[in-house]
């Protein structure tokens, strides 16, 4: 009896031990990491997002078999707070892939450390296209980093100059335009771009500059465009005071149609949020509720019923990056970054804005049937309509309600 | 010294290279790292102001400084990331000289707004002159110091340490007898034949020159610079770290910001309300521990009274 | 031409209300209130609390906003500065972290995204030809008014002339009958119902966010520094200096560089004349 005991519970014990290390084994989580700043709309949406395509996939059996789990850290727009996200991510919470980014600032900063953790990095909010150019530089390094959304901002001029050719020139016959962008380094490397794309074209640039993003005061600024003869004024706005800009270009009935980048005019409550004051601008966008693929709608629905709120440009992006690095993983076979990353470098896969391809430096491209710029249009009563490109246009685009004919 | 603080001093100085290693775990490390360059920047900025009682409000000024020295030497030119500490030390100090000559004269909180003006200035600056400084982006792919985190750690707490002794022993010495006399009566010093002016303006050079330092090495250590290291949030937290350490104790201002930090990261952990919290705490540490909680309560634990 | 004066005119009225309240608890109680931009937030907050969420007409809306900010600068004053009061660094610190605190409190409360307040008036108005936003020409109307009040208010009535008596010398004023700390708590009020005013009048045309008490801050530090700390006629004349300025640089120069217009007043008034147009001497 003595030694029965012992013996019995030494096998108990051994047979538990390997059934949880089997266990653990096939059920230990995929676990994502999201770098995103929690306080601003953007991390909000990020994090909704990842978190309604992981209880998706995981309803549906998650990953080789394993559920998907995630864990986020604060970046905030600080670098510092940064840094130590991507670190706590990476070496304390062992997370295999990373979602998020927003400030391009603070992702150029993080890359280095990512690179070092050997950790795929999936973007969703953060436009420089010097983030992807280290791909080129060292592959070996910086092989990690892949951007999801929103296209590069070089890709971006290009598409703005397609729309003022075709909607700008073509449909409202316009040809000088003035622009007004913030001082960021992005839209600095963005302007000249534009410029000499739209001059190719015929169109004239008129008057051009650039404000400090904290500026609240844009009347000058309104009076020089209007000074200059422009007949359409293109907006390069990220982290600028849209809301003010709007209310002040209403206020001071700016006699021309306008629009171009302007972040914040991407939320879908930001017409009302100005009390209607931004009716008539047309801004690009990554996604709205229309058929962009037969996801979108779906994605849209989905969202706007768990959330209470319709999402912001970062949301598709996470939801796609989930979903693509699900796809690559059961692909490969393996969370193992070299593998995967393999398979994300062949990837052509369907999201909810468009397929995501990647370039050589693993930037998203754009293309028919790729994801693209849409050009929407605050109109009467804050609806909006898709007035660019023609395949997925979902209306014409108007005049402010103050401009003449 | 008295060999209850010897001890203590030990102690600390154990447990602070005794964690990282216990806890094995890089993002720890970083923590730490971070935190000991807080403490850099907290006992320099006390050696002048905690002594001086001149709220020097721009000491990002100096910090930013020895970044940036980092990152044109290191980033843009390619130098040695060995040859930005002594080059951070160097502009902290051209900074400290350039802005403490005509704004040392004037009182209390002019002063303040000077030295907070300063900061602001070179911030916009960083930013305006994008061509050379990257402007919001920054100048970023810097190389690291040390391939292991825990190697980088144990050079920043030997600089720490040194910091402390060095400003430590300075404060306590006669230099740091006239820097608090100054604090009480300045026309009294000057009448009494001290060289006001020379003393205040080498202190401000000193303690620039430690900020500098602990620039360069943060810019080392994240691998980028951005204006946001000139911000005004950075200047407020040191004097906050500071001021919770124990203005004027210089190892009491190190640990505050130490502490401060890692309370900073441990409350991750409250999503987004993690700096309302902390603000919260800080409020109630300022208001019912006017003298500061870390040095006022060793030396009412170590006997000495209040 | 003329559409620079107007617009002058309307930016160098909101900071000179930022400004007058700065610098008339400095004068009085020789306190830096770093949380004098929370109160313009707050203002501002407490504005669109009250007619979005609330639906309460504006004139009451604002008439709360205002009378609510100036409580919390009362209490704020009684709870947690009067205390401290002995040492002005503790001061400085703990109005700071007030700042701080109402910041995050406002992330937290309304999001990061800026809010919209309506405004008292929705249409432009023509001045010789020159079209300006009613709710702008209101803010300048309302600023003069409140700077004028504010200033009859100090010089002919008994309460004016006991603070105007603590300004110069509390102590005495105290040997006189006159309570120094209630004096101290009424100024504060009166200091905080000005910010809140100036947030609840231009929140319809600037940006309502949570980090809005920043630059408020830094326009404040700069007009109150030119102006001289302590000196009302010294702040008006500042904010008229420093709001044209930046007009004309936005104007005739290069927009980039008109938030440098502040910064660079302050160092120059220090580095040339500390004491500002008006204040008193200063230097050591």
């Amino acid at each position: 009896m003595r030694r029965i005991v012992p013996l019995v519970t030494s096998a108990v014990f051994a047979g538990t031990l390997a059934m949880s290390v089997q266990a653990s084994a096939a059920g230990k989580p995929i676990l994502i990491g999201l770098d995103t700043p929690i306080q601003l709309q953007v991390g909000k949406d990020t994090e909704a997002a990842v978190k309604m395509a992981v209880d998706e996939i995981n309803a549906k059996g998650g990953v080789l078999g394993r559920k998907l789990e995630y864990v986020t850290a604060d970046e905030g727009t600080d670098p510092q707070l940064g840094v130590s996200a991507i670190n706590k991510l990476t070496s304390d919470d062992h997370v295999d892939v990373l979602i998020g980014g927003y400030d391009s600032g603070v992702t150029l900063a993080e890359e280095p450390h990512i690179a070092r953790s050997k950790t795929i990095w999936l973007g969703v909010g953060s436009a420089s296209p010097n983030i992807t150019a280290l791909v080129g530089k060292h592959y070996g390094q910086y092989k990690y980093i892949f951007r999801v959304n929103p296209l590069n901002s070089a890709l971006q001029a290009k598409q703005i100059v397609d729309f003022a050719e075709h909607v700008v020139k073509g449909q409202l016959h316009r040809d000088k335009v003035a622009i007004l962008g913030e001082s960021a380094i992005w839209v600095r490397g963005l302007v000249p771009v534009l410029v000499k794309g739209l001059e190719a074209h015929g169109i004239k640039v008129t008057y051009q500059q650039l404000f400090d993003e904290t500026m609240t005061d844009f009347t000058p600024l309104f009076a020089r465009v209007k000074d200059s003869g422009a007949q359409f004024l293109l907006t390069i706005l990220s982290h600028a005071n849209s809301d003010v800009f709007v209310k002040q270009l209403y206020e001071a009935r700016l006699p021309m149609p306008y629009g171009g980048i302007d972040v914040k005019s991407m939320t879908p409550n930001f017409c009302s949020r100005v009390n209607g004051a931004a009716v008539g601008e047309t801004t690009v966008n990554f996604i709205t509720r229309a058929p962009i693929t037969d996801k979108t709608i779906a994605f849209w629905d989905d969202f706007v019923k768990i959330n209470g709120r319709a999402p912001v440009y970062t949301a598709p992006g996470a939801y796609n990056s989930v979903y693509l690095y699900a796809w690559a993983v059961e692909k490969a076979g393996t969370t193992d970054a070299d593998k995967v990353i393999r398979q994300l470098e062949k990837a052509d896969y369907l999201g909810v804005g468009g397929k995501i391809k990647f370039s050589k430096v693993h930037d998203d491209i754009d293309g028919p049937g790729y994801q693209n710029l849409l050009f929407v249009q605050w109109q009467k009563d804050c609806t909006r309509q898709v007035v660019w490109p023609k395949a997925v246009a979902t209306g014409k685009v108007t005049l402010p309600p103050w401009v003449g004919k | 010294m008295r060999a209850r603080n010897w001890v203590g001093g030990a102690a600390l100085v154990g447990l602070l290279a005794g964690l990282p290693p216990l806890l094995h775990n890089q993002y720890f490390t970083g923590v730490f790292i971070v935190c000991a360059i807080d403490g850099i920047w907290a006992a320099s900025w006390d050696f002048f102001s905690g002594l001086t009682g001149r709220e020097n409000f721009g000491h990002a000024l100096f910090i930013g400084g020895g970044a940036y020295a980092a990152a044109f030497l290191n980033g843009t030119f390619g130098f040695n990331p060995w040859l930005s500490l002594p080059a951070g030390v160097a502009i902290a100090v051209a900074l400290g000289l350039l802005v403490g000559v005509p704004t040392l004269r004037l009182k209390g909180p002019y002063f303040a707004l000077a030295t907070l003006a300063s900061a602001a200035i070179m911030q916009q600056v960083a930013i305006n002159l994008w061509q050379y400084t990257g402007g919001t982006e920054g100048i970023y792919g810097l190389d690291t110091l040390f391939e292991s985190s825990l190697g980088f750690y144990y050079f920043v707490l030997a600089v720490l340490g040194a910091t402390v002794l060095v400003l430590g022993v300075a404060a306590r010495s006669r230099w740091g007898t006239i820097l608090r006399a100054i604090r009480g009566d300045e026309t009294a010093c000057q009448a009494a034949g001290v060289n006001v002016t020379v003393h205040k303006i080498a202190s401000l050079a000193v303690s620039a020159a430690f900020a500098g330092l602990g620039g360069a090495l943060y810019a080392q250590y994240q691998q980028a610079v951005t204006p946001n290291d000139f911000d005004v949030f950075v200047s407020i937290s040191v004097i906050i770290m500071a001021y919770v350490g124990g203005i004027g104790s210089i190892w009491g201002a190190a640990l505050g910001g130490i502490l401060l930090n890692l309370m900073l990261e441990l409350l991750r952990g409250m999503g987004e309300y993690r700096l309302w919290v902390y603000y919260l705490i800080l409020m109630v540490v300022l208001f019912f521990m006017r003298g500061g909680v870390v040095a006022p309560l060793w030396r009412r634990l170590s006997g000495r009274g209040a | 031409m003329l559409t620079v004066l107007i617009y002058g005119a309307v930016t160098s009225a909101i900071l000179a209300m930022l400004a007058v309240g700065f610098t008339l608890i400095f004068g009085v109680a020789r306190i830096l209130n770093l949380a004098h931009g929370a109160f313009y937030a707050l203002g501002a907050y407490f504005a669109y609390t009250f007619t979005a969420i609330l639906k309460l007409p504006l004139i009451v809306a604002a008439a709360l906003s205002v009378a609510l900010v100036a409580l919390f600068g009362v209490a704020m004053e009684r709870v947690l500065v009067r205390p401290l009061r002995q040492s002005s660094l503790a001061v400085l610190m703990i109005t700071l972290v007030v700042a701080l605190t109402t910041e995050q409190a406002l992330f937290v409360a309304f999001g990061s995204q800026s809010k919209n307040v309506p405004a008292f008036v929705n249409f432009p108005i023509y001045l010789h030809g020159v079209s300006v936003d009613g709710q702008r020409l209101l803010a300048l109307v309302i600023a003069v008014a409140l700077i004028g009040a504010l200033w009859l208010f100090i010089q002919r009535t008994r309460l004016g002339s006991a603070i105007l008596a603590v300004s110069q010398d509390p102590e005495a004023a105290q040997y006189m009958g006159i309570p120094a700390n209630r004096i101290f708590t009424i100024v504060m009020g009166l200091s905080a119902a000005l910010a809140g005013a100036a947030g609840v009048i231009a929140a319809p045309f600037l940006s309502v966010r949570p980090t809005m008490d920043q630059t408020a801050m830094i326009t404040a530090f700069s007009v109150v520094i030119v102006g001289g700390l302590g000196s009302i006629p010294g702040s008006i004349l500042a904010a008229l200096v420093i709001g044209y300025s930046q007009t004309i640089v936005a104007f005739y120069l290069n927009p980039e560089w008109t938030g440098t217009v502040s910064l660079v007043a302050i160092l120059l008034t220090l580095v040339l004349r500390p004491s500002g147009l008006m204040g008193r001497a200063v230097g050591a």
